[in-house]
Formats: C-alpha cells, structure tokens, sequence
C-alpha cells in the first residue's frame, strides 16, 4: 500500500495504517534525531513526539507534499526545540553515547576504525543543527535539494550552499580533532620521557 | 582564492555525477582538470561526505524497536481515544466569511480610488470665471473700424461689466469712439451723440452696462 493510501486512510482515523507508516519511517526519523541531537535516549522521545505531532496533525496534511518530507519536518522541528531548551538550560551531553549504541556487526563500520567514528561524530555535533540536518537527509536519507529544501525551508539553492558548507566545516573541525589528538599524544610522550629521566 | 575558484566550488560537491546543471558542469570539468587548489577541495569534499556516510546512526536492535512500538502505539491510543486528533484544514465552504470581508474592502478600496481620480465638478466661482471670460471674448471680438453711420449705436460702445478688473476699458473706448468720431462729419457727429445721449436718458445704454465712455 502506497503512502497516500495509508495517510488517507490514518486521516479517517485509522490508527493501524497510521502504525504502518510509523514501521516505515521510525528507523529514518530516530537516525536523524540521534544524529542532531546526539543522545539515543532523547532521539528516542523525540522520534515518538515526532510520530505523535504526524498522528494529531494528520487531518491537516495535504497531499501536495511526500508524507515522508512533512515527517522529516516535523522531527526536525522538534529537534530544534529541544536543543534551544538544552542551551538553555545547558543539559550536558557525551558524545560517546551515540557511537556505542549496537556498534557491531555492521560491513560499513568495520572499514573505519572506532576512533575515527568518534573523531567524525564530536566534528558533526559541532556543526550548526542546521548543517547537520542537511548532511543527514542529503547523504543518509539521500534526499534531493528540492526535498531538503521543503524539509527546511528556503531554496533548493541555498540547501546547495548549506551542503557544501558544513562539509567544509567538517573537514575543518576533523583537522582541527586531529590536531589535538596530535598535540595530546606529543604531550604524553613528553610527560613519560620526563618521568623516566 | 581566485573570484572564479570562489565561484565554482559551491557546486563541487556535485561534482561529477551529483545534480549539476549541464551550464556550470561545463565549465567546472575544464576547471577541475587544470585548477589544482580546487582538485584538492574536491577530494577533500569527497572525503567528508564518505566519513559521513561511513559512520552512520547503528541500529539499536529489535528490541528497541518493539520497545519504540508498544510505547508510541498506547500514546497514539491514548490521543485517539482522547479525541486530540486535529480536525481537517477547512474546506472552501469554511472560507466564505474570509472571501465576502475580502472582496468588500477590494470594493472599498476601488471606490476610494475612484472618487480620488475623478475631476471636480465646477464650484459656484466657476460662473464668474466664465462672465469674465466671455467679457473678454466681446472685448476682443470688438470691431477695430469705425463702422458705418447707420449702425446701431450699441455697436459701437465697448463696455465692460466688471469694475477695475482686467484690462481697463476705458483707455480703449476712448481712442475708439474718437477714432470713431474724427472720421465722421460734423452733422454726423451731432446725430450720434443725439441718439446716444437719448439712450442715455432713457437708460437703454447704462442698463446693461456699468460703464461707459464717450468724448
């Protein structure tokens, strides 16, 4: 059953089509709340939130959209608030958490060494939030600009330029984590020259 | 970095196979080839995007997932059963009172315009502007030679109906009615100041006219 179908159908108030789409989509909505907001704990109520704003407000959802943009848009709308209410209150979070949630049995990680996950995740949670929504729908959802554009807001243009630019401040930021990864090994070997001497 | 550098590297991350419209692929591919700062940022923009893609959210297993189910599926129970489902977006019918109170002000809008474009219509002065242009007219179409004898005497008296206003008549009735005089002979003469001072009494001249000047 298509997903037209299946909202026309949750917008009668069926509650079991409207399951059938969260089945579909949780894995998407709970991947892009761990990524911006680094916590798999509150990844987890906020997909549920999330899910919950698409079931009260589904009557009102015009099919002109893909239910699935008008899902992203929700999620990442409730990502927002709760980092504006985590800044504000400066709830602080270990970016470790996220990588160590099921890390195993999967081809792709083994290509890359535990570490350097870590390194990628602290350089992504330094992106802006709205730089890391844009990697996460453009290069793991694999939406297109138009797409990302209606998820976010603006033009498929400055979604473009968005792209572009938090790859740019990814690499920055990897550099500048290997740069005191670096200066820290230096310092530790200095420490244990000095202590033998 | 070079302006055109500058310019391009916004759609590197396109580069070569991503969505890039044909106009800016033809000039990026040409660039990249010899432009090695922008070959460099290419790679560079290639290797984030793959660390990105290789490190991605892991899946936290079917247990989190029936766990992620049974707990949203009695959350969404509980809203349904509550009635907290929003109603449906009003239909067009919904939207009549917006629609009438719409095309109301646009009727009032147009009707301010209008009266605001609409010429004056001519005010109480207007009468005497036109008084005063038709004097001028009888001013001008006034006869500039002396007429023959046997013409009414009305003809001859240049008159005007407004006083001090305009050009004074009576610098040009004087010169007319000499002029008139001088090329008559004397019994004429007699005879048409007779008539005019008979006018004169009976007032057939000044009724009309509020001034007048003779020699």
């Amino acid at each position: 059953m298509t997903d037209a179908q299946l909202v026309a159908r949750a917008q009668d108030g069926d509650l079991q089509a409207f399951e059938e789409l969260v089945v579909k989509y949780q894995r998407e909505i709970y991947g892009l709340a761990c990524r911006m907001v680094s916590d798999p704990e509150e990844a987890k109520d906020l997909s549920q939130q999330a899910f919950m704003q698409a079931f009260i407000y589904i009557r009102s959802f015009r099919q002109d959209a893909q239910f699935r943009t008008w899902l992203f848009r929700i999620a990442i709308n409730q990502c927002y608030n709760f980092l504006k209410s985590r800044k504000k209150f400066g709830e602080p979070v270990d970016c470790d958490e996220v990588a160590l949630v099921g890390e195993e049995d999967s081809p792709e990680e083994e290509l890359v060494s535990r570490d350097e996950r870590q390194r990628v995740y602290a350089a992504l949670k330094k992106l802006p939030p709205k730089q890391q929504a844009v990697l996460t729908l453009k290069l793991e959802q694999g939406l297109s600009y138009q797409e990302i554009s209606e998820v976010l807001g603006g033009t498929p243009g400055a979604a473009r330029v968005n792209y572009c630019q938090a790859l740019k401040n990814l690499k920055k930021y990897l550099k500048s984590e290997e740069e005191d990864e670096v200066a820290m090994r230096t310092s530790t070997a200095v420490a244990t020259r000095v202590s033998r001497r | 970095m070079k302006w055109q550098c500058a310019l391009l590297q916004r759609w590197l991350p396109e580069y070569p196979d991503g969505d890039l419209p044909a106009f800016w692929l033809r000039r990026l591919k040409p660039h990249v080839e010899r432009c090695t700062r922008c070959r460099q940022e290419l790679a560079a923009l290639k290797e984030m995007a793959q660390a990105v893609r290789t490190s991605p959210v892991a899946d936290p297993g079917p247990e989190f997932w029936n766990d992620f189910s049974r707990e949203l599926h009695l959350k969404l129970v509980q809203a349904a059963q509550e009635g907290r489902m929003a109603p449906a977006r009003s239909s067009w019918w919904g939207r009549i009172p917006y629609l009438a109170g719409a095309s109301a002000l646009a009727a009032l809008l147009l009707w301010v315009a209008v009266s605001y474009q609409t010429p004056r219509q001519p005010g109480p002065a207007s009468p005497q502007i036109a008084q005063q242009e038709g004097t001028t007219e009888k001013l001008a179409a006034a006869p500039q030679a002396p007429a023959p004898a046997g013409q009414e005497p009305n003809n001859y008296l240049y008159v005007s109906s407004n006083h001090g206003e305009g050009t004074p008549p009576e610098e040009d009735l004087g010169d007319d009615l000499d002029s008139t005089l001088s090329g008559m002979t004397a019994q004429q003469k007699e005879t048409f100041l007779k008539r005019l001072s008979q006018q004169q009494k009976d007032g057939s001249c000044l009724k009309r006219y509020s001034s007048i000047s003779w020699a």
